[in-house]
């Protein structure tokens, strides 16, 4: 066994070093490209949902959502729990929200939209919506009659933004709208900022100060739809779920990714997209080394039929090929690798591909690459051997004079 | 001892049938030097491959010292092709991308005798056949005499009991042929070696102790 592995390994390095260079090169070329492919569209998935997955939490669900259990509707003395939420180790901050669906009206054009009263201080401290302004200012805790909107509600005359057509499309800060609360009270508002967060979900919300939001829900005075909760990087979200529930009986958790329903379904379309995309990939990695392989022992085929006939094992021409392939699919990976790391995700880094929900930066995963590469060499193994299995079944005689 | 009995070579063309070799029968002792001569498509060269085990006869059988190897698998053939038989192309057939001294030591590592230095082998091989100074140069930096002579080399490598060669000497000019035929003649003599070689130049008859004719794969003549 040691011998034919010899022979083998002592044909494949002259073949390479003797070869010819430019189809070796060629060759690696392919691979190097083929490798690159199926570490990007991964990539760019895996970037575009960390992108979505962190504008989700960050403008829309927090870390951990509390909420009422079962038939409840609302937390009571909310204010209290915040308080006691924010005293654990781990939590950055806690906000409780009161929500009421409510129409906003604008000259002829009505919207249904989600009207959530908050304390603007604490929603600073969990959420980055104050950061996502596109006109005017946020809101302030003592704010009455002023309603923040998103942009996918105000239009702001922004005619490409996904809702505009069912949007109050003229609406800009300062101006006023009315909200038809779903208690039937009606109250104009004067429009004190518009935000576009990007993440579609936030961006159909409005808010009031949680002043405001008392003054024509008076029953809701210190309660709360839901409270969310801002932690700590890398603090588990279970283990502060087990403190809050050990406060108080009759709340209900989520953590941000058990919300994240249309980021899944995305995360799912792109990686079945990805995954035909890798076939695709992985076949034309193959098909590469196949006609490298092939053209190669046809053009070898009397050279192999000497090996034979002086005595060198089939097994130890077909380990060469191999060897060969293992060679060229390697080198591509190598550099294919090297390349993606430290030239294609730096240069994406300066220039990010722009999503609606924010830019996607490029990532590798160890796990995804060995798995990729492992792949890779399985393939280019297979495609190599067809050719020269093929070639090895020629008799002696007919491979040197055909 | 090579023994030959009721060989026949049919190559079937459709539904026409050539017979190659018909009924072909001999004996070689041990150490001889034998010539196979016959006219162009009288079966040499179609002998010769069923004698090196390159190719397998339609009838008939074939007898190294006592065992049928006609019969034996490829992979067992290739083994026995490695250790006890060499093989001479008429066209050279070394392998481009190795130089002669790698041609020659290539059948060696694959036999990989313990304790057998192969490349000081090859080495000396190359210098026994007038190659001594040529052993980095590829076979395209070799004359076709030279390059038959590396072949030679390479043959005996594995210290082969019997050396086949397919009209060695049928595309070389004639001091070229000379010094190949020399080669053989000394191996014979000097290493006991079994040489059989193929052609169709009848002065070649003088390097052998052993004829035999052929004609329309008929053996015609058999002797010294």
């Amino acid at each position: 066994m040691t011998r034919l592995f010899r022979v083998a390994t002592f044909l494949a390095l002259k073949s390479i070093v003797r070869g010819n260079i430019g189809i070796i090169l060629l060759t690696i070329f392919m691979l190097v490209l083929v490798t690159m492919n199926l570490l990007f569209v991964p990539g760019l998935i895996s970037g575009a949902t960390v992108s979505m997955n962190t504008i989700l939490v960050k403008t829309y669900s927090g870390d951990i959502i509390i909420e009422p259990e079962g038939d409840k509707t609302v937390i009571n003395h909310a204010g209290d729990l915040v308080q006691s939420i924010e005293s654990i180790d781990g939590v950055v901050a806690a906000s409780a929200r009161n929500n009421v669906n409510a129409y906003v009206t604008f000259e002829d054009e009505r919207v249904n939209c989600v009207v959530i009263g908050i304390d603007p201080a604490q929603e600073r401290a969990v959420f980055d919506v104050a950061d996502s302004l596109i006109e005017g200012r946020y809101l302030d805790s003592r704010d009455r009659g002023e309603i923040l909107l998103g942009v996918q509600i105000a239009g702001a005359d922004l005619e490409d933004i996904e809702l505009y057509s069912s949007s109050l499309r003229h609406v800009h800060a300062g101006d006023k709208v009315v909200v038809t609360y779903s208690n039937g009270i009606e109250k104009q508002y004067t429009v004190k900022g518009i935000f576009d967060t990007g993440f579609i979900q936030t961006d159909v919300q409005a808010f009031v100060t949680d002043l405001e939001f008392n003054s024509v829900m008076p029953n809701m005075n210190n309660k709360a739809s839901s409270i969310r909760v801002k932690l700590e990087e890398g603090v588990d979200p279970d283990s502060i779920i087990d403190r809050v529930a050990g406060m108080r009986d009759g709340l209900a958790f989520q953590t941000w990714d058990e919300t994240a329903g249309l980021v899944e379904s995305m995360t799912e379309s792109f990686t079945l997209i990805n995954q035909i995309l890798n076939v695709v990939n992985y076949l034309i990695a193959g098909i590469t080394v196949f006609i490298v392989t092939y053209v190669d022992v046809i053009n070898r085929r009397r050279q192999i039929g000497i090996q034979r006939a002086i005595g060198i094992k089939s097994h130890s021409i077909t380990i060469s090929y191999l060897i060969r392939a293992l060679f060229y699919a390697v080198v591509g990976l190598i550099i294919g690798i090297l390349a993606f790391k430290y030239l294609i995700i730096p240069v994406e880094a300066r220039h990010p591909f722009e999503f609606p929900f924010g830019p996607a930066y490029l990532t590798t995963k160890p796990v995804y690459t060995a798995r990729m590469a492992f792949i890779l060499l399985v393939v280019s193994l297979v495609a190599a051997f067809i050719p020269v299995w093929r070639v090895m079944r020629i008799k002696i005689l007919d491979a040197i004079w055909g | 001892m090579v023994e030959v009995r009721n060989l026949a070579k049919i190559y079937g063309l459709g539904e026409v049938q050539v017979r190659a070799l018909d009924d072909i029968s001999f004996n070689i002792a041990d150490g001889d030097m034998v010539c196979i001569m016959g006219k162009s498509g009288s079966g040499k060269s179609t002998l010769l491959r069923q004698l090196g085990l390159l190719d397998r006869p339609t009838s008939g059988d074939i007898i190294l010292d006592g065992e049928v190897v006609t019969k034996l698998s490829d992979d067992a053939r290739a083994t026995l092709r490695l250790q006890h038989l060499g093989y001479v192309f008429q066209e050279y057939a070394l392998l481009a991308e190795l130089t002669a001294h790698e041609n020659v030591y290539l059948p060696g590592m694959m036999l990989g005798d313990k304790g057998v230095d192969f490349k000081r082998r090859a080495k000396e091989l190359l210098e026994l056949v007038g190659l001594g100074k040529r052993i980095k140069h590829y076979p395209k930096e070799l004359s076709g005499g030279e390059q038959q002579r590396v072949a030679i080399a390479r043959a005996l490598i594995n210290s082969p009991r019997i050396i086949f060669a397919d009209e060695p000497c049928a595309n070389l000019d004639t001091i070229s042929s000379k010094k190949v035929m020399e080669t053989l003649v000394n191996l014979n003599q000097e290493m006991k070696v079994t040489v059989i070689f193929v052609s169709h130049d009848p002065d070649d008859k003088k390097y052998a102790r052993g004829l035999i004719f052929l004609s329309d794969g008929k053996m015609i003549k058999e002797g010294s």
